[in-house]
């Protein structure tokens, strides 16, 4: 194509000067400051930033550039402010507010001080000292800018700063080839459609190209309409010229005269900013007739949309152009041949044509070269939702969902686990973790049943409901279907009904079925992209998440403790045994302690116990926590159960003798719950235990200065009193010879008492022991000699109670190695506090090779670990740093990294990996009729109250296996009338009390409990702290 | 332009260019079931009813909207079809009333019969206007649902008796979009569009407002593509089927307007535009659609001429009656003489009229009511 000269050089003109412009700013002698000035930063109060450093500038008479710039994408970083001195690299500041603007300007461009502290990192040459780069970052390392390139950097509303960047470069390049070349070229780069369904853009176009007709369209798609994206509103805001040149690229391509962007009107900033460059655009010569002195001839309009969903679907974009309702219609005609007021038409979204524009500046294999084989270039995508940093990242395809979300997005707030990311927004899919490691592209996510989308990304933690997750979405298409076919207008709406009566638990079984068919029905035969993909987050929550349906419809249960109709409170929902926990709260703060103790004793014949060492995960769900701390339903339960009345007596009720005989093998908490409502349901129930002392891990797992002897004493004794009779130093090895003594049924609740080896030399060098054994060998009162220093290797609660077990015994330095870090420690947070404040020191990232045993000493040699990717437990694999060992002496090494269970084949039920009884996780019964199992055997070393639950759900069972109506429901509180629901006043934060605790230097020498409870005005003061979740607010 | 091959369920097809895969269906003698499709209108596609498979197409095309192309091989009733169909027709049930739908006893049963299964009376079928000429039940009946699994919602509208012409009945709607299409593509009127979005989308006039504030011309169109009872003649509301129709020229204006009337006992029950024709292609106006049975059964109309002897109004006949008047006209002189024609003539008649005064009496003292 011919280049009109005088034209050319006018444009070459306006390349130089803004070149010149664009060189003096970079080389300015007066500082410069560069505010985010997206709709991002100006929520989070960019104006009043940018107020208070105009006003500290002017009163200190400096001179300085303050520029308004666009999104660098840390969304959550904002207000972002970035200070350049001359001579200096820029610095990037976050969470600027008026007040640290100010201080910057005071310290920063007077005295010469950047503030490490506040600062995110420095761009460009140079560096400072203390401040890292902000390339190099982790949430910014994996990020390439690509159709991003400019945001942040440039004044959006300069289009000379856009041209000194490269601008308007591609353009120029695209009118030297012919209209074939260039759709060749875009081909080449293998560009697809960034708006969701992916297809190749240069073959979009040759359809287009060839279509007959003189009048063509070019639409570009502004409509970005899925909850939680805001990729393309950054992108307009922040680089309006990348778009409009992709479409002037694309215009030349396919020989079009008239250009749209349909942009949704609650985006008025970039409305505001497109407009300035469209006229900027023809200031320049860049639309209307005889572009840059060629015969191309291109306008642009603006078509403000009016908000609806569906008018992001092409055919009802098109519609809406015309001024019609935005309903889509069916293709074919496809809009290459027949769009936009019947004529040929092309449209690609914001992202897209934002990569056209750069992809003829630097080349299609450039672009080619970032990506997968199939999966060209960058993404974009919005990340929103349950993840600590949100914003819009910037990503080669083919990255792995775990990396976008760990390394980017700095992993689940609060250090929850991860559930699952919805990519593609309502028409996408929600991920499990076991596909954390599926790289991000067209096909990978496909196959996984989601889609690309037009980039966002939500991502969910354990308190998000897979089924409420399911039914947000569905509400939203359903509000958002253009209401005119009727699989998409009345299915979604069959499936939102029963999804609601499903998350309102009254969901039946067949409700599974009727969705799939729903399903299916819609995903065929929609008329639009919209309908056919709505079934979408239901198919993969039913695909990955089927049991919290399930366990919705079968057992009116939600484990994230979300749909309100079916969780009483939180707590409750969160208690494995469904103790009423605000009920008893109620009563303690009433000072009806007995009262209290008898709620607890509706659901488990362990208060005491729990109220001692329960690791509480009522607490990680209490809704106080969200607000400032959890209730201490724990101490609250401590301190009730040492004030009891054993009121609860008078409600206790046994039922007449039935005649017959259950065997309980272990005397732990499973076997002794499972026994006490068998008794109390008129069985004869016999516990044997192998051991000379009876409670299994509650005895010889706990050391005693967490938990008493009187204590389990105590507790054991009412259950004997209910009629259990529990025989000591009585191994059982075989079921059959129960059988043959008579007994009628048997539960199984052996624990797991074993310890796991470490797999390395020396594993049985002297000097090397079991923690389990340990801490079982000093329960049973042997003295153990454990020398002067002593490493523990573990991160449960079992290594913490065995280094303070081993201080206690006269250790002068314990020392816990732990191959990953603090944040992935198992062990309960008060129990590693504990254990630090007793002086043991805890080695993260470090791990034992071998282990010699030399002379009465024990040479450890160790590994430093690093954390690798994420694995599909959500934690950082950990891996060895080669070349880091190292070896320590020692007396003592004490194993604890796990358990196994030592089932004897004489039971005669099928077991699974280290030796853990299979059972049925409802009634808990074993591969053998009549046998049931419970707690550690079944799964693997766990919790007491977990122990309890599995005791309870056994003895349901097995009373109806007997002939009885499986009824242990008991009610031994009053009932109250509950209140009516007055919100507690809230003034601020009112933080928990913290724990009394005995000196650590008393502590030390003896067992005693270290741990002192609250008294009653401390109680008082926490039960009142109590939201009262289980009360509806009328 | 030359025909375009393809084959339908096994048989060849000879389609014309520009017609859709529905077009060449119904020339090769296959049924596939519609209900957002009109022949009057553009293609549609939102009951998904007429869903095929086509070989080398992707997912389940629409009949009614898909353009034939050369070489096409479509199948119309594959094991999946149905199953899609069935699922399909079962959510459109939801939304209507259906009790009789799936009842066997349907055809048996009348209107004032007592239901044997306690349907309520706004959701029996044999109490519908519109049953047995019902496009649904030629449907349901076709494809056959025995079930509907999903709980059928009322809409619980108020019927809109507004007009004296028509009434509309949103419990009945199917959202198939013939009334808002044919107001708006035909009659270039646009009194009715849908309105809301989602499961809430429905006809209706802006703002919900009432018809007569519309730009509504009561021309019927609606009421004649509605495929259901939604929208019904309320003159002929409780007359049923009727038992012949008649082609007959509407009489009002010299348009010549052909109409279908469907005579019961007699009696013209209706008139309903006719379509196979080149002067109204199934339109009429308010006066053809609504006025016709009125005005002929009218004891008041007059069906001689009448003669004043008197002082009173006589019957006679046309002899008498014509032999007054050119009796009369001769006692005049020829510039006494007007002539008022009738809008209700015919072009020919009218053109009869003019020549006559212009040619008889000389000059141009003509005119006609529909100046008036
Ligand atoms: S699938 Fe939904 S949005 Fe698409 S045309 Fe049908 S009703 Fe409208
Ligand atoms: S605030 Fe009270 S009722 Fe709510 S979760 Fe916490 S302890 Fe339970
Ligand atoms: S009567 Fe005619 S003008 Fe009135 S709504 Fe129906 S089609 Fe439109
Ligand atoms: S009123 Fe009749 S024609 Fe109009 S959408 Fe409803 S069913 Fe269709
Ligand atoms: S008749 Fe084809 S979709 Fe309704």
């Amino acid at each position: 194509m011919n280049f009109g000269d005088g034209e050319t050089m006018n444009f070459e003109e306006r390349r130089k000067q803004a070149i010149v412009e664009w060189d003096a700013l970079q080389k300015s002698p007066k500082p410069r400051i560069l505010v985010g000035a997206a709709t991002c930063g100006l929520a989070a109060g960019t104006e009043q930033v940018i107020t208070a450093i105009k006003n500290e500038l002017a009163r200190l008479n400096l001179d300085a550039l303050v520029t308004r710039v666009g999104c660098i994408g840390l969304c959550y970083a904002e207000p972002i402010v970035d200070i350049i001195k001359p001579g200096r690299p820029r610095i990037t500041y976050s969470k600027v507010t008026p007040e640290i603007a100010i201080q910057l300007i005071r310290d920063y461009l007077v005295n010469d001080n950047p503030h490490p502290d506040l600062a995110m990192g420095t761009q460009g040459e140079g560096g400072i000292e203390g401040i890292p780069k902000f390339w190099e970052l982790p949430l910014l390392k994996a990020q390439i800018r690509v159709s991003l390139r400019n945001c942040g950097h440039i004044d959006p509303e300069s289009i000379n700063q856009y041209i000194a960047n490269g601008g308007y470069k591609g353009l120029e390049n695209a009118l030297k080839m012919t209209q074939e070349q260039v759709i060749d070229f875009t081909k080449k780069s293998g560009l697809k459609g960034r708006g969701g369904a992916g297809f190749p853009t240069g073959q979009k176009w040759e359809f287009c190209y060839k279509a007959t007709g003189k009048d063509k369209y070019l639409i570009c798609n502004a409509d970005e309409g899925d909850p939680g994206a805001f990729m393309d509103r950054s992108l307009l805001e922040s680089d309006p010229h990348s778009v409009l040149e992709g479409m002037l690229i694309g215009a030349y391509a396919i020989g079009t005269q008239h250009g749209y962007v349909y942009c949704r009107a609650e985006y008025p900033l970039a409305i505001h900013r497109l407009q300035i460059a469209l006229k900027q655009m023809k200031e320049y010569g860049l639309l209307g007739d005889n572009i840059l002195g060629t015969n191309l001839c291109f306008d642009i309009k603006i078509k403000e949309g009016a908000g609806a969903f569906v008018c992001g679907e092409e055919t009802a974009l098109m519609q809406s152009i015309e001024g019609k309702r935005g309903m889509p219609r069916p293709r074919p005609p496809f809009p290459a041949n027949s769009g936009l007021w019947g004529k040929p038409s092309n449209i690609n979204n914001v992202e897209t044509w934002a990569n056209v524009s750069v992809i003829f500046d630097k080349g299609a294999d450039w672009f080619a070269s970032f990506g997968t084989q199939s999966s060209k270039g960058t993404k974009n995508f919005s990340m929103a939702g349950k993840v600590v940093r949100t914003g819009l990242i910037e990503v080669p395809m083919g990255i792995s969902l775990g990396d976008i979300i760990y390394e980017i997005g700095g992993g689940i707030v609060g250090g929850k686990q991860f559930k699952a990311v919805l990519t593609g927004g309502p028409s996408g899919g929600c991920l499990p973790a076991s596909l954390l490691d599926l790289p991000v592209d067209y096909e990978s996510l496909n196959q996984a049943g989601t889609i690309m989308g037009s980039g966002g990304m939500v991502v969910a933690d354990e308190d998000t409901c897979m089924v409420d997750m399911a039914r947000f979405f569905l509400t939203f298409t359903q509000d958002e279907s253009c209401g005119k076919c009727v699989p998409c207008r009345v299915g979604t709406k069959q499936m939102l009904e029963i999804l609601e009566r499903i998350t309102q638990g009254e969901g039946v079984p067949d409700d599974i079925r009727r969705l799939e068919k729903l399903c299916n029905t819609i995903r065929s035969t929609a008329l639009c992209g919209l309908g056919q993909t709505a079934p979408n987050p239901v198919l993969t929550t039913l695909r990955y998440f089927r049991e919290e349906y399930e366990e919705h419809i079968n057992k009116k249960y939600c484990r994230a403790g979300v749909c309100s109709k079916i969780v009483k409170s939180p707590c409750q929902n969160a208690c494995p045994a469904g103790i009423d926990v605000p009920r008893y709260i109620r009563f303690t703060q009433q000072g009806k302690y007995g009262e209290a103790v008898a709620v607890i004793r509706e659901k488990v014949p362990f208060p005491a116990v729990l109220g001692y060492v329960c690791v509480h995960f009522c607490e990680a769900k209490c809704r106080r926590g969200q607000l400032d701390e959890a209730i201490g339903i724990k101490e609250l339960k401590r301190f009730a159960a040492d004030h009891d009345t054993g009121i609860w007596k008078q409600n206790n009720k046994i039922a007449p003798p039935t005649g017959k005989k259950v065997a309980v093998i272990g005397s732990g908490p499973a076997g002794l719950t499972a026994g006490f409502y068998l008794a109390k349901k008129g069985h004869k129930v016999t516990v044997f235990e192998a051991l000379p002392v009876s409670g299994g891990m509650m005895r010889v797992g706990i050391p005693r200065y967490r938990l008493p002897d009187e204590i389990i004493d105590r507790e054991i004794k009412e259950i004997e009193n209910v009629g259990v009779e529990i025989k000591l130093n009585s191994k059982v090895e075989s079921v059959d010879d129960l059988f043959k003594q008579g007994f009628n049924a048997v539960f199984i609740g052996i624990g797991a008492h074993r310890g796991l080896n470490m797999g390395i030399d020396g594993e049985n060098s002297l000097g090397v022991v079991d923690g389990a054994e340990f801490l079982r060998r000093v329960s049973l009162g042997e003295k153990m000699k454990v020398g002067e220093k002593v490493v523990v290797v573990g991160g449960g609660n079992v290594a913490i109670d065995a280094s303070r077990t081993a201080l206690r015994l006269g250790a002068k330095e314990v020392t816990i190695v732990y191959r990953r870090t603090r944040a992935e420690m198992p062990a309960s947070a008060e129990e590693v506090e504990a254990a630090l404040e007793e002086n043991i020191k805890i080695e993260f990232l470090t791990n034992p090779t071998k282990a010699i045993s030399e002379k009465g000493k024990l040479k450890v040699e160790f590994v430093r670990q690093a954390l690798g990717k994420v694995d599909q437990s959500g934690r950082p694999r950990p891996v060895p740093i080669k070349g880091s060992e190292f070896t320590r002496e020692y007396d003592m090494l004490i194993k604890a990294i796990g358990q196994e269970s030592e089932t004897p084949a004489g039971f005669g039920v099928k077991t699974a990996r280290a030796g853990r009884i299979e059972a049925n996780e409802d009634s808990m019964i074993t591969s053998r009729e009549g046998v049931y199992a419970g707690g550690d055997v079944v799964s693997g070393p766990a919790s007491v109250i977990e122990a309890i639950a599995d005791g309870r759900k056994a003895a349901v069972a097995i009373d109806k296996y007997l002939g009885g109506n499986g009824a242990i429901e008991e009610i031994l509180a009053s009932v109250e009338v509950p209140p009516k629901y007055v919100p507690p006043e809230i003034e601020g934060e009112q933080k928990r009390l913290s724990l009394k605790m005995v000196p650590v230097r008393e502590r030390l020498s003896n067992f005693k409990l270290a741990e002192l409870g609250w008294d009653d005005k401390q109680a008082g003061y926490d039960c009142s702290r109590c939201l009262r979740c289980d009360l509806e607010a009328h | 332009m030359a025909d375009i091959n393809l084959t339908i369920d096994g048989k060849q097809v000879q389609a014309k260019p520009g017609m859709t895969v529905l077009d060449a269906a119904k020339l090769a003698g296959v049924y596939v079931p519609t209900l957002c499709f009109h022949p009057d209108l553009a293609p549609y596609g939102a009951c998904r009813l007429c869903i095929v498979e086509i070989e080398k197409m992707r997912g389940l095309p629409t009949a009614c909207t898909t353009p034939v192309t050369e070489g096409m091989v479509v199948k119309t009733n594959t094991p999946q079809i149905q199953q899609f169909r069935r699922g399909v027709l079962e959510l459109i049930l939801t939304e209507h009333p259906h009790p009789c739908l799936t009842c066997w006893r349907r055809e048996r049963c009348g209107p004032f019969d007592v239901c044997l299964r306690n349907v309520d009376v706004t959701h029996r079928c044999v109490l519908c206007p519109k049953n047995g000429i019902c496009e649904l039940q030629q449907v349901v009946d076709h494809i056959g649902i025995e079930q509907v699994e999903f709980p059928y919602v009322y809409r619980e509208i108020a019927i809109d008796r507004e007009n004296p012409f028509f009434e509309r009945d949103y419990n009945l709607c199917i959202v198939c979009g013939r009334c808002v299409r044919v107001c708006q593509e035909i009659r270039g009127v646009g009194a009715i569009a849908l309105t809301y979005r989602g499961s809430n989308a429905l006809p209706g006039t802006a703002f919900g407002r009432a018809l007569l504030d519309s730009d509504c011309q009561y021309c019927g169109a609606c009421v004649d593509a509605c495929p259901t009872g939604a929208l019904i003649e309320r003159n002929r509301k409780w007359e049923g089927a009727g038992e012949r129709k008649v082609l007959t020229t509407c009489v009002y204006c010299g348009v010549g307007c052909q109409l279908n009337l469907t005579i019961k006992n007699g009696k013209i029950i209706e008139s309903v535009p006719a379509r196979e024709n080149d002067v109204n292609r199934g339109q009429a106006c308010v006066k053809g659609r609504f006025a016709i049975a009125d005005v002929v059964h009218s004891p008041e109309r007059l069906t001689k001429p009448l003669i004043k002897k008197n002082g009173k109004f006589e019957e006679a006949s046309w002899d008498e009656a014509l032999n007054l008047v050119a009796s009369k006209l001769g006692s005049y002189k020829k510039e006494e003489v007007g002539i008022v024609a009738s809008a209700r003539c015919t072009n020919e008649e009218n053109y009869v009229t003019q020549k006559f005064t212009r040619v008889v009496f000389g000059h141009n003292n003509v005119d006609h009511c529909a100046r008036l």
